[in-house]
């Protein structure tokens, strides 16, 4: 039997912030984790974090990753235990048993803090047991931790952040993304997330399912049907598009195995992502002894699961600790989760806590309408209006260069406003609010473009000659083109405008593999590049 | 028409949309009635491929908001031990 | 529309219940409601080890398990049923460790063949033609029975309860019993958490909480409930043919159709109460004792564990009458870990009990038999 005050189940985001926030505070600390490795779906998080400065907004998650686990290896409070599975919880004998090399462990912690993540959402359609259908979380795997190319032809199934970001990440491994389509009548994830694959020329298609997928032995096709208002069938709208793989990315569930088994009281909220356990602001569950964090209290971003896990560690060792240091820090979290979760984006999230803390009022504000354009929901593509809303004076544009951010939804996101070297751009006091930019403080020096998450800025030398622009934009595809080479100029949409020549390649380590190539191309094309093929 | 006998919900057992609309429809309207006659979620995921799926069916059947229904149990031990494996006895099959 | 007046109320949805109700309704009684509180089978009958075995001490219990094995061998057309109930008759071996086991098993199959029950002693070495892998380190002798074996205890109970419908009885799920009302000494009512149901008799068949059904009608019903557990495997190949059981080893293990091994123990200084939790001594405590018996089943993952109630009567023996204190109150209760695999028999017991018009099976299962003192201990349970 292995005694300890806390044991965190877990060693995902929010499991390794709950064992260091425990760790840090001198509490003997175990730390399991099932895989050989930390991070959980960190260490496949190659894309930039959204949210604040303070929780790490612009850093990509894999280096996130790398350095909580450098964290958690030097503290000498926490026993880490990897490829350390766990089996279950005996509340009654107050006994957790944990499978590691063969052998099954046994724990007797004083406080235990569960943070085992979430699962992927099954669907149910005509053939789905066929080989070549695979959860997002999967394709992640094979691609981004062990380097294997799943698939030549990829259909995405569901627009989520998970859905789009993964379809990114398969163009980036040289695999074709056929489609992302969207049962809702909007993208269900970020909308710069969508923008981004629709400049790489994916069709997204919303109000739209999967019928069936076709294929004797393994997947050649699929067939999709467009959804009426009612999420009804429209017949007559049936698609076939081929390809060799079917992605399902429609939702996570928490994984809630060891809350169920404990005897924890569990509640099902469908915007928390389906069966939780019923908990207080504190984290803690209704057998007093159990915390959790992150996923499996409720479906959200990585950035929460962070936050949540402090939060759980610090409550849950609260009473060994009595501080009044972390007392003011467990509110200062709780505040920075309130704001995380305040914009429009947050609605789903804020209402499923509603249902979940019985008796109080988990959110008091939060705004539940932003101000994106219905067209751009739908279709990851600013409208006219809305880059209108966004271009400088005539004078301005002529005058010398101008970054210009393609940002038309409210998400809690700020490392834009912190990185300009001129202060040049401002949201105010809220960070779900819309960035603006000083067009009189900004030199056009393009530091921002690399630092965006969401890959939406753009610097434009409308006046590069007498009858050139150049764009400048964000590329994260390999090879990096070279200067002087003839590309393709595509727009928002990914299809080709003009041929260009790249005048400029910025590529250094703080830019973290977001490389920033200028293009230059025919004037009237400034406000129409925005991405760039490489001619073979 | 869908083809739901094409349609797996369950994959530890085999399981088809069909044989659980069939039973929803001959009553067997809570999730561990269901688990108990057909074995779904009793293999080793213990339901969370089909459990969700499940729910739906029986919210769509019975009119009842998934919300009110009876949820599944998981039990121990997670994702399934060896005997070898509790008896600390790791050197078969190495 | 809730049912409110009923012929009989039968409490309890487990496979007593329901065979009581398919059988009552099949002899033509009318207006039987069934109340369950959660959901068919909820109960022990789900969570039960799903054994079917002849070979007991008693001559009430051989009489039972005879007749209940000629009803599952041909329940699709007993039961008029289109389930599969997944019978399995490749037999029990008992295991005997000491000369006072091999005795009492001698006793036993002495009393077996009086009902018609083939079975036999083995020697050690003769043990291992049925399990080749069994360890049979201080075994003394096995008995063995070929036609005993496993039923799905969900299918039998669903094929009663389908069948029961069909006859018109009206089945209440999720519906809790509140209550019995009385009047000068006679049933009325049954209280439920649907409303009240009018009725002058009422079978407990509660399982695990037929002595607190019976503090609603005010008897002291002598029963207690005890945590069972058990657990189950991944399923593989068939390599076990028969259930493999010792009572004084203290172990039951046998592989479902199905592929999985479902094993169990009877537990030690366990208390009288309700508790269904998994604990983590059995695990550990199973482990070793089915490994040492079946080496081979170290290789097997345990997929899930999981507890039940026996309802436990004194002498480890059912008790299935009329209350002598209250007219119309029936029960069928105590079934010590066996209620499955007597329930076809025990559902036409009640039967006969409730409609009077035939007489019973000759059998001493009622209450009285502890104030008589005509109680035999069955010596077979685990």
């Amino acid at each position: 039997m292995i005694e300890t005050d806390i044991l965190v189940v877990g060693g995902g985001p929010a499991g390794i912030s709950a064992a260091l926030a425990c760790g840090r505070n001198n509490i003997k600390t175990v730390l399991i984790e099932e895989r050989d490795f930390l991070g959980g779906q960190l260490i496949k998080q190659t894309h930039r974090f959204f949210g604040s400065k303070e929780e790490r907004a612009g850093s990509r998650g894999i280096r996130i990753a790398e350095d909580l686990m450098n964290e958690i290896k030097k503290n000498k409070n926490i026993d880490l235990y990897l490829d350390a599975r766990a089996l279950g919880y005996y509340e009654e004998e107050k006994i957790f048993t944990v499978l590691q090399n063969g052998r099954m462990l046994k724990f007797s912690p004083r406080k235990l803090i569960i943070a085992t993540g979430a699962f992927e959402k099954s669907l149910s359609f005509e053939n789905n047991d066929l080989p070549g259908i695979y959860g997002a979380g999967a394709v992640q795997t094979l691609m981004n931790i062990y380097g294997v190319k799943p698939a030549e032809r990829v259909l995405m199934i569901g627009s989520g952040n998970i859905g789009l970001i993964v379809s990114y990440q398969l163009i980036q491994a040289g695999v074709q993304v056929v489609g992302v389509i969207e049962a809702a009548p909007e993208i269900g994830g970020y909308a710069v997330h969508a923008s981004k694959i629709r400049r790489l020329g994916v069709p997204l298609y919303t109000s739209h399912t999967i019928k069936k997928a076709i294929g004797n032995e393994f997947v050649t096709g699929a067939e999709i049907i467009e959804l009426d208002r009612n999420w009804n069938e429209i017949k007559g709208t049936e698609k076939k598009i081929d390809c060799d793989c079917i992605c399902l990315s429609v939702g996570l569930s928490p994984l809630v195995d060891i809350l169920s088994q404990s005897g924890c009281e569990m509640v099902y909220i469908p915007e928390l992502g389906g069966e939780v356990p019923v908990r207080n602001e504190n984290m803690q569950t209704s057998i007093d002894n159990i915390y959790v964090a992150g996923d499996l209290a409720g479906i959200e971003e990585a950035t929460a699961a962070m936050l949540e896990g402090e939060l759980a560690g610090l409550c849950a060792a609260n009473t060994f600790i009595n501080d009044v240091k972390q007392d003011e820090r467990i509110e200062k979290i709780k505040n920075n989760l309130e704001v995380l979760r305040s914009g429009p984006k947050g609605s789903k999230i804020r209402s499923g806590l509603n249902k979940l803390i019985k008796g109080e009022t988990f959110f008091q504000g939060g705004r539940n309408t932003g101000s994106e354009i219905e067209a751009f929901k739908k279709t990851g593509i600013p409208s006219g209006e809305n880059l209108r809303s966004i271009l400088p004076d005539e004078k301005r544009i002529n005058e010398t260069p101008f970054a210009l951010i393609e940002c038309f939804q409210e998400i809690p996101c700020d490392p834009c406003v912190n990185n300009c070297p001129f202060g040049a751009i401002t949201e105010g006091t809220d960070i779900n609010n819309l960035p603006k930019i000083d067009y009189s403080k900004c030199t056009g020096c393009g530091s921002c473009i690399s630092r965006c998450p969401g890959l939406a800025i753009f610097l434009i030398n409308k006046n590069y000659s007498e009858n050139t622009s150049t764009v400048s934009m964000p590329y994260e595809m390999l090879p990096v083109p070279q200067k002087g080479e003839i590309v393709d100029v595509l727009d928002r949409e990914g299809k080709k405008i003009v041929s260009g020549k790249v005048v400029k390649v910025l590529k250094n380590e703080k830019m973290d593999k977001t490389n920033v190539i200028s293009v230059e191309i025919p004037k009237e094309f400034f406000n129409v590049a925005r991405n760039i093929r490489l001619v073979k | 028409m869908m083809k739901e006998d094409n349609i797996i919900v369950c994959r530890c057992e085999d399981v088809t949309l069909k044989d659980i609309r069939e039973l929803i429809k001959r009553g067997y309207t809570n999730i561990e009635e269901i688990k108990r006659i057909t074995r779904c979620g009793m293999g080793p995921c213990q339901g969370k491929n089909c459990g969700q799926i499940i729910l739906r069916e029986i919210s769509m059947i019975t009119g009842i908001p998934v919300e009110k229904l009876t949820l599944q149990r998981y039990r121990p031990p997670f994702g399934g031990i060896k005997f070898s494996e509790v008896l600390g006895e790791n050197n078969d099959e190495k | 529309m809730m049912k409110n007046k009923a012929s009989i109320v039968i409490i309890g949805g487990g496979v007593i219940g329901c065979s009581a109700a398919y059988n009552l309704s099949k002899r033509g009684l009318k207006d039987i409601v069934l109340v369950e509180k959660k959901f068919l089978a909820s109960g022990a009958t789900g969570r039960c080890g799903a054994g079917i075995r002849q070979q007991w001490g008693t001559r009430q219990n051989c009489f039972l398990a005879k007749k209940s094995m000629e009803i599952f061998e041909n329940f699709r057309d007993y039961v008029d049923t289109k389930i599969d109930i997944e019978l399995k008759q490749k037999g029990y071996l008992l295991l005997a460790y000491s000369d006072k086991e091999v005795d009492q098993f001698e006793k036993n199959i002495f009393i077996q063949h009086e009902y018609g029950i083939p079975s036999r002693i083995l020697e050690p070495e003769e043990s291992l033609e049925i399990v080749p892998f069994l360890n049979i380190e201080k075994l003394k002798a096995a008995a063995f029975c070929p036609t005993d074996g496993h039923a799905n205890p969900f299918h039998v109970t669903a094929a009663y309860a389908e069948a029961a419908k069909k006859n018109g009885v009206t089945i209440l799920k999720d519906t809790e019993v509140l209550g019995i009302n009385k009047s000068k000494g006679r049933i009325t009512g049954v209280e439920t958490s649907k409303g009240l149901i009018e009725t002058e008799k009422v079978l407990n068949a509660a399982g695990s909480w037929a002595r607190e059904i019976g503090k609603m009608a005010g008897l002291d019903l002598p029963v207690f409930s005890e945590r069972h557990e058990i657990l189950v495997t991944e399923p593989v190949n068939s390599i076990l043919d028969p259930m493999v059981m010792s009572f004084s080893y203290n172990i039951y293990c046998q592989q479902s159709p199905h592929g999985s091994f479902i094993m169990g123990y009877g537990p030690e200084n366990e208390g009288h109460n309700h508790r269904i939790n998994s604990s983590c001594n059995f695990l550990e405590n199973m482990s070793k004792k089915a490994t040492w018996l079946l080496p081979p089943l170290k290789k097997l993952r345990i997929v899930r564990q999981w507890a039940g109630s026996y309802n436990i009567s004194p002498d480890k023996q059912p008790i299935v009458c009329e209350s002598e204190e209250l007219a119309g109150f029936y029960m069928a209760i105590g079934f010590s870990g066996h209620g499955f695999m007597l329930s076809p028999a025990i559902g036409i017991y009640l039967t006969d009990l409730i409609l009077k018009e035939e007489p019973p099976f000759d059998i001493t299962v009622d209450l009285g038999r502890f104030e008589r003192r005509e109680t035999i201990s069955e010596p077979s349970v685990v």
